[in-house]
């Protein structure tokens, strides 16, 4: 072929588009990163704001915008910035201006190093702050350790979101089926979500007290009614010629919700519960500081009195760690949990095991239960 | 000028042996009676007839079809027989009883596969049953049986993501087969599938239908489909759907593929493509031959 064709001539058929290794580009519309620009750009995400955060904290001359007095010079010297003693923290033109009026009078010149605020901590500083806020013992009377108040944010979330889901559930569902409930509930919680949460928080007080109560209340009222809205809309993706196949399999209206409607949305909505859970941390602080301050924030704001800003950030970074680890847990889960939809057999084939281990384990079960 | 048509019998000719059939057929009970339906949608003001005044009976153990161009209200008309729309007027019976809203003795299989993605194909298959309080292990047990029926018992517990179009059908076939139902509706069932499976899928519902007793309503645009597989073909015309006539296929049983070829297979077709594209069509190519 190649031979008969004139010179000059390139060949079609002799060029392979394979020899040269296609690289998938970078930006590519919704195509997937090669794994290994999947891992950098993933590692990236956390680097580069970290490097920054170092950058700010240990190089003098990008941010630094104070002085630390390491020793003011001759004090005698009166002068506007006479009152800059050992240890304090100025700003640099203060710290300046006081070495002019110290030059001028020809006296020992103040000593100092360039120096970030105080509210603003180094990484290894929250990174010790991690650690040592487990360790130190509560300061005050009535202040509680650092996983107590742990533990009680986790229960405020815990319950709020619960409650929130017991009611939100099945009145999202029943509105996203039934045209009749939609229109019961839908435009009044459209009404109310306007409102935000945290204006319940002096009538939350009222009602429950000042303990745990007005605090679940908050988060409950933070979340319930975007969860109806969402699950909802959610329910009304559900396809409909399935629910039309199953009518004509003879499926009835509760039949309907239970077989089909249900068991449709199930991946979507434990995507969205994914989402609502974010939604329940972030009114976490606003419902702990109302009434009798607790958990997390009121540990934030004791240390942010007693001016520990590395105690400060290091709760910061447990909320946000401890969010993450419960996404991604309930990501981790969701591959498992939804064979159809992730191809991922394991759980199905775990589920027969079992059931073929215990043939007439089973059944007996079954009969007992019914 | 040479006319290379082939000289085609009538497709109203009988042989002896078909029309012995098209007798026994007709002296078979009436299972689904279809009474002057006429359905008309009210778009933003705009009055539009999809089926004027459609009336046929189907009998016991027959294979119908209803072909017709676009627009003529064919997917219209097997909704409301499943009971899935209303019409505007008139009636359809099951064995005498006016349907009202869809039901399990009516099994309908779709054009877009509609089978649970959540179900295994065996418990996709049950799910009529289920809903029905049949004990679950009597269900599972008729289920592989009919997933048998179909040859895809070796599927039984894939999901139906796993599965070809062609299998999905076959599923769904078996899903609707497995409520007995009293007519099978099928609404361009191999509408959505590559030319090959659904060749080997018309095969296979010829061969179902044999075995299994079941009366078939069949919707499809495809006349050759129509032909091969039906005892009667009900022809609709569009603007507003009404029907042009209702054919009986001159084609002896059983039916095989070697029969797109023969005289009365290719004068019913021409017969469809006249009624549903309309004479001009030849009469158009007569004109660009004179010239």
């Amino acid at each position: 072929m190649a031979g008969r064709l004139p010179e000059g001539e390139v060949d079609a058929s002799t060029f392979d588009p394979m020899e040269e290794p296609v690289r998938p580009r970078l930006l590519a519309v919704r195509q997937p990163l090669s794994p290994r620009a999947n891992l950098l750009v993933g590692f990236l995400a956390f680097a580069v704001p970290l490097a920054l955060w170092c950058a700010l904290s240990y190089l003098p001359f990008v941010w630094h915008p104070l002085v630390l007095v390491q020793d003011p010079g001759d004090t005698s010297v009166a002068g506007t910035y006479a009152y800059l003693a050992e240890g304090q923290l100025v700003e640099r033109e203060v710290f300046a201006a006081r070495n002019v009026e110290l030059g001028r009078a020809g006296k020992k010149l103040a000593r100092g190093e360039r120096s970030n605020p105080v509210y603003f901590q180094p990484p290894h500083a929250v990174a010790r702050a991690l650690y040592t806020a487990f360790t130190t013992p509560p300061e005050g009377i009535g202040d509680v350790w650092f996983h107590q108040s742990l533990l009680q944010s986790c229960k405020v979330i815990f319950w709020g979101f619960f409650w929130s889901a017991v009611f939100g559930l099945p009145i999202g569902i029943a509105c996203g089926t039934f045209s009749f409930f939609s229109r019961l509930f839908e435009p009044f919680v459209d009404f109310i979500r306007y409102m935000p949460a945290p204006v319940f928080g002096a009538l939350a007080v009222s009602i429950f007290g000042l303990a745990e109560e007005p605090k679940v209340a908050i988060i409950f009222i933070g979340t319930f009614f975007q969860m109806v809205l969402v699950v909802a809309n959610t329910t009304r993706t559900v396809d409909l010629s399935l629910l039309q196949a199953a009518q004509t399999l003879g499926a009835k209206n509760r039949q309907l919700v239970v077989h089909v409607v249900i068991p449709g949305i199930l991946p979507a909505l434990y995507r969205d519960v994914r989402i609502l859970i974010g939604w329940a941390w972030t009114y976490l602080v606003v419902a702990e500081l109302i009434g009798e301050k607790t958990g997390l924030s009121a540990f934030i704001y004791q240390q942010q009195r007693y001016r520990h800003f590395d105690n400060v950030y290091a709760a910061i970074v447990i909320i946000g760690l401890v969010g993450l680890g419960i996404d991604q847990l309930l990501g981790f889960l969701g591959r498992y949990l939804f064979p159809w939809e992730s191809g991922n057999l394991r759980l199905v084939r775990l589920a027969r095991g079992v059931k073929k281990a215990l043939p007439g384990g089973m059944r007996a079960a079954k009969a007992v239960s019914t | 000028m040479t006319d290379d048509r082939l000289e085609l019998p009538s497709y109203l000719d009988h042989t002896p042996e078909v029309r012995e059939r098209i007798e026994t057929l007709k002296a078979r009970p009436v299972v689904m009676s279809v009474e002057g339906l006429t359905r008309e949608f009210d778009a933003g003001g705009v009055r539009t007839t999809a089926l004027s005044r459609v009336s046929f009976e189907v009998r016991k153990r027959e294979f119908i079809s209803v072909i017709g161009p676009s627009g003529c209200g064919k997917s219209t008309l097997i909704r409301i027989l499943a009971g899935l729309d209303y019409p505007t007027s008139g009636v359809v019976r099951l064995d005498g009883l006016a349907v009202q809203g869809p039901g399990a003795d009516r099994g309908m299989v779709f054009q877009a596969y509609t089978l649970f993605p959540w179900l295994t194909v065996k418990k996709n298959v049950m799910f009529g049953l289920k809903m029905k309080g049949i004990a679950p292990a009597s269900a599972e047990r008729q289920a592989l049986d009919w997933l048998e029926v179909v040859g895809l018992q070796d599927a039984a517990d894939k999901y139906p993501g796993q599965l070809s179009g062609g299998m999905k059908q076959r599923v769904a076939i078996a899903r609707a087969l497995a409520n007995q139902p009293r007519i099978l509706l099928m609404d361009e069932p191999f509408g959505a599938l590559d030319a090959q499976t659904r060749c080997s899928m018309q095969a296979h519902l010829l061969k179902i239908w044999d075995a299994v007793d079941v009366t078939v309503l069949f919707i499809t645009h495809d006349l050759e489909e129509a032909v091969y597989l039906s005892d009667r073909i009900v022809v609709l015309g569009a603007n507003p759907g009404r029907i042009v006539e209702i054919i009986d296929v001159p084609v002896a049983r059983p039916r095989g593929p070697d029969q797109f070829l023969s005289g009365h297979f290719l004068a019913t077709k021409q017969r469809l493509e006249e009624l549903i594209h309309g004479p001009q069509m030849f009469e158009a190519r007569g004109r660009t031959r004179a010239a």
